[in-house]
């Protein structure tokens, strides 16, 4: 090949790789010794692996270090007790996958106590800066007891109920009544086939008499594929077994508030109420959790993670809510 | 596994009392609580690399190398013998990724609005000249087909000979020869404004001195 016939960069790099075979390849070089576009692609390809190689390699960082740690912390603990202890938000999608609705109670008996060992890694709460300049420790409701054992036989065989029981109730009705807007349509979404719905039927309670929205305070570290949905288990509930939800203190109130105005902007109304508000940590780190409707009917939420100061600490994205 | 210049062997051997990640996983599987941790300690960095670069963004990459740890833990018990214990780790962490990359590629786009909502919510990342030239990298790999992208992380990035590669992703070193010439030829074009960067870039990085001096 010669001329103005050029070869591709494919061949080039084959050729590179030793993967022509010898009489393409002697053809090749032949045509490389006397055109320069082709030498350059050459060095253009040879350039890639530079750059490559150059990319730095960053450590892991500690938080995801110490996520790890964590959880395979949690699961020494089940190949010490020998049988399946959540400790963790579960993931409801694959535990539940095969287990149809229509048959109760489909998983074995499970140990409900909390773990014997509090975990000694446990984030030390920090203190937040009040109005007036002094520092107040983090609320740490609830923090006398312990932590949260995501009792799974409890959480399925309530579950199992409402498909008996033909109640037909959706979480998207509770979760209205809870919020206090009145406005959920009565009609069902089109339920996933696998709706992990744990807490379908913990009615969210509002948290204090300042907030009329259901707020929770789980402690549960969220992830960023946690929250790209669906979220109903996680920020719309506070969780099987916990019973009752945590009071909101002034400075959520008021980001809540805050954000609320910032997504009534987007919609074009006035500051609508969450659906949920959760405060807990985002990978790693105290974080508060706010889901508001987009699109109730597309099953569309708005979520926007915030640490202390009411900063995003992750890009409010939109996500699924079932 | 052969592994590249700045990995564990000579660190392993140091460390761990004549441990071998094998001897580590014999006793995990035998029930010592501290032997996991002590594999997780010494491979977690460079798995951490491996899925950092394989999905481009590190809450996968968190994601993905959590799913894989605790995969291995459970699954100690059918790692068998013939292979090092690296290439078996690193096949479940690529393993990882890649389910990752195949589940979010048939996931619906995300909402326009998700995008123009974080733009207006994020503050803007201060951009130093390598920090670009990394997210025009990871850019440009994410352009490429998962099996191209997962050698090319493999061999050229984190400077596994094509034999390794080939154990890792259980495939003949011919293939991967083939995935890594065809990842290049499409970065080639894309990458080619970086090259007088690369410059910059290269007397930056001692990983890439270290490689480009073998």
């Amino acid at each position: 090949m010669t001329g103005d016939t050029h070869y591709d960069l494919e061949v080039l790099a084959e050729l590179a790789e030793g993967l022509l075979d010898v009489a393409t390849a002697a053809r090749v070089r032949e045509h490389l010794a006397i055109c320069d576009p082709c030498g350059e692609s050459l060095a253009e390809l040879a350039a890639v692996r530079e750059v490559l190689a150059a990319m730095p390699v960053p450590a892991m960082p500690m938080g995801v270090a110490l996520r790890i740690d964590k959880a395979l912390a949690a699961e020494a603990e089940t190949r010490r007790e020998g049988g399946l202890k959540l400790d963790e938000a579960p993931d409801w999608d694959r535990i539940m996958a095969d287990s149809p609705w229509e048959t109760p109670a489909p998983l074995p008996e499970m140990p409900v106590e909390p773990p014997a060992v509090e975990r000694p890694e446990e984030v030390v709460p920090l203190g937040i800066v009040a109005d007036d300049g002094s520092i107040v420790p983090a609320r740490r409701t609830r923090r006398t007891s312990r932590r949260r054992s995501w009792a799974m036989p409890v959480a399925a065989s309530v579950a199992a109920a409402v498909v008996i029981g033909g109640a037909g109730l959706t979480a998207n009705m509770l979760m209205a009544s809870g919020s206090g807007t009145g406005s959920a349509p009565p009609v069902a979404l089109p339920q996933p086939t696998h709706s992990p719905a744990p807490s379908r039927s913990h009615e969210i309670r509002p948290g204090s008499a300042q907030a009329d929205y259901p707020v929770a305070k789980s402690d549960y570290n969220y992830s960023s594929s946690v929250l790209d949905g669906p979220l109903a288990t996680y920020v719309g509930a506070t969780g099987p077994g916990t019973g009752s939800s945590a009071t909101a203190d002034a400075a959520v109130t008021r980001c809540v508030a805050k954000i609320s105005a910032r997504v009534g902007k987007k919609l074009g109304v006035k500051a609508p109420k969450p659906i949920g508000v959760d405060q807990g940590f985002y990978e790693g780190n105290e974080a508060t959790v706010m889901a508001f409707w987009k699109d109730r009917f597309r099953n569309a939420v708005y979520v926007y993670v915030v640490d202390d100061n009411c900063t995003n600490v992750r890009p409010p994205a939109v996500s699924r809510w079932q | 596994m052969n592994l590249p210049p700045d990995s564990p062997p000579a660190a392993q051997q140091a460390a761990g009392s004549a441990s071998t990640d094998a001897d580590l996983l014999t006793r995990h599987i035998g029930g010592d609580p501290h032997a996991f941790s002590e594999i997780v300690r010494r491979h977690r960095d460079r798995m951490w690399a491996v899925a950092l670069r394989t999905l481009g963004d590190p809450d996968e990459a968190a994601d993905a190398v959590q799913d894989a740890f605790v995969s291995a833990y459970r699954k100690a018990d059918s790692f068998r013998g013939e292979a090092a214990v690296t290439t078996w780790l690193h096949r479940i962490v690529v393993n990882a990724c890649l389910d990752r990359m195949r589940r979010k590629s048939i996931r619906p786009v995300a909402d326009d609005e998700l995008v123009e909502a974080a733009e207006r919510d994020t503050p803007i990342p201060d951009h130093t000249g390598d920090r670009d030239v990394s997210m025009e990298v990871s850019a440009a790999l994410k352009l490429l087909p998962t099996d191209q992208r997962a050698a090319l992380v493999l061999v050229d990035m984190m400077g596994y000979s094509v034999e390794d590669a080939a154990q890792v992703l259980e495939v003949p070193t011919g293939t991967i020869k083939s995935r890594c010439a065809r990842g290049r030829a499409k970065l080639a074009p894309i990458l080619s404004h970086l090259r007088n960067r690369s410059d910059l870039t290269r007397v930056s990085s001692a990983k890439g001195a270290e490689l480009r001096d073998g």
